[in-house]
C-alpha cells in the first residue's frame, strides 16, 4: 500500500495500471532496472532545477535547485562509476518509462509559470517527489537489492534525497 | 572570493584542494598558543558534522574531511570564513587563529549545524 501510494504520488496511475497487468511492480525490479529508474530520477530533478533556474528569481529557489543539481549529479557521477566497475548497463524498464512521461507534462506546465506562482508550484513538486521517491527506494529498492554495492549506494543516496526533503518541507513553508 | 578579516581562522589548502579562501597575509598573523598545537579532525558524514561541537585554541588545526557523496561546505554563521566546496573525499584544513567561537553550517545543506568553541589565550 505504501509503495502505492508512492507511485500514485508521483503521478504514475496508469504506471501502475500497466504494472498490474504485466505483472510488474517496483519491488520485482531487478538490480539493473532499479539502477535506471535512480538514474532517470536524478536526471528528472536535475531537468527541474534547470528550469527553476531559468524562471525563477527567488534567492533561496535558487540556491536550492543548485544544490539538487550538485547532489544528483554527484549521485550520477557514483552510480555510473560502479556500473563501470561491475561491467553493468542499467536496463529500462516500465517505471522509467512512466516517471519520464510524467516529468514531461510537469516540466510543460511548470514552464508556463511565473514569479511566486512557480516558486510555490517547483516546491510543492520537490517535496512531493522527494517524498515518493523516497518510499519507492526505501521500501521497495532497498529492501530488494541483491548487490551488497548497489545497495550501499542506494542507502546513500537515500539519506541525501532524506536530506532534500526536509529542505523542501523549509522552502514550501518560507513560500506560503 | 572573501577576504580575511581580523576574526577569521587562516586556511591552508589541503589534499587536492586548491581553492583556499584566505590570502597568504593571514598566515602572519597566526598565534603561537603556549600549549602544543592539536590537530582536531571533523567528519562530515551522513549530513551530519562529527563532533558537532569542537573545542580548540589558537595554534590549533582543524581538518574537516566529507565522506559523503554529495558535497558540502564548513561555513561560519555570519560568513567570516568558509572552507568552500568539499566532495566526497576531500579535506580542507584551518589554522585557528583568533577566531571567535561560534556555529557554522553547510552552505548547500542548512540543516547542517556545529559548534566551534575558542578557547581565548589569556584563559590557556
Amino acid at each position: 500500500m505504501k509503495i502505492k501510494s508512492s507511485l500514485m504520488a508521483m503521478g504514475l496511475a496508469v504506471s501502475l495500471f500497466h504494472a498490474t497487468a504485466f505483472a510488474q511492480s517496483p519491488a520485482e525490479l531487478n538490480d539493473l532496472e532499479i539502477a535506471h529508474v535512480a538514474y532517470v530520477a536524478d536526471n528528472i530533478d536535475i531537468r527541474y532545477a534547470h528550469l527553476a533556474l531559468a524562471i525563477s528569481k527567488n534567492p533561496e529557489v535558487r540556491e536550492f535547485a543548485n544544490t539538487m543539481i550538485r547532489d544528483h549529479e554527484a549521485v550520477n557521477e557514483q552510480a555510473l562509476a560502479l556500473l563501470k566497475k561491475l561491467n553493468a548497463q542499467p536496463q529500462d524498464n516500465f517505471l522509467s518509462k512512466s516517471l519520464q512521461i510524467n516529468a514531461e507534462k510537469l516540466i510543460d506546465e511548470m514552464s508556463k509559470l511565473r514569479g511566486d506562482e512557480f516558486d510555490k508550484r517547483y516546491a510543492a513538486n520537490e517535496l512531493a517527489y522527494h517524498k515518493a521517491v523516497n518510499d519507492l527506494v526505501e521500501n521497495a529498492f532497498i529492501p530488494n537489492i541483491e548487490n551488497a554495492e548497489v545497495k550501499a549506494l542506494f542507502e546513500a543516496g537515500l539519506q541525501i534525497f532524506k536530506a532534500h526533503e526536509g529542505h523542501a518541507t523549509m522552502m514550501v513553508g518560507k513560500l506560503k | 572570493m572573501k577576504l580575511p578579516t581580523r576574526r577569521e581562522a587562516l586556511v591552508n589548502t589541503a589534499a587536492a584542494l586548491s581553492a583556499a579562501v584566505f590570502t597568504p597575509t593571514s598566515l602572519s598573523r597566526a598565534i603561537a598558543s603556549d600549549g602544543p598545537s592539536i590537530t582536531h579532525n571533523v567528519e562530515i558524514r551522513k549530513f551530519k558534522f562529527v563532533p558537532d561541537h569542537l573545542l580548540a585554541k589558537p595554534g590549533d588545526t582543524i581538518v574537516w574531511t566529507n565522506l559523503d557523496i554529495a558535497p558540502h561546505t564548513a561555513t561560519a554563521n555570519d560568513r567570516s570564513w568558509d572552507t568552500g566546496m568539499l566532495k566526497k573525499g576531500q579535506s580542507k584544513s584551518v589554522t585557528v587563529s583568533e577566531i571567535e567561537s561560534g556555529g557554522y553550517f553547510c552552505r548547500f545543506h542548512p540543516h547542517m549545524k556545529a559548534e566551534l568553541q575558542i578557547e581565548q589565550k589569556d584563559s590557556l
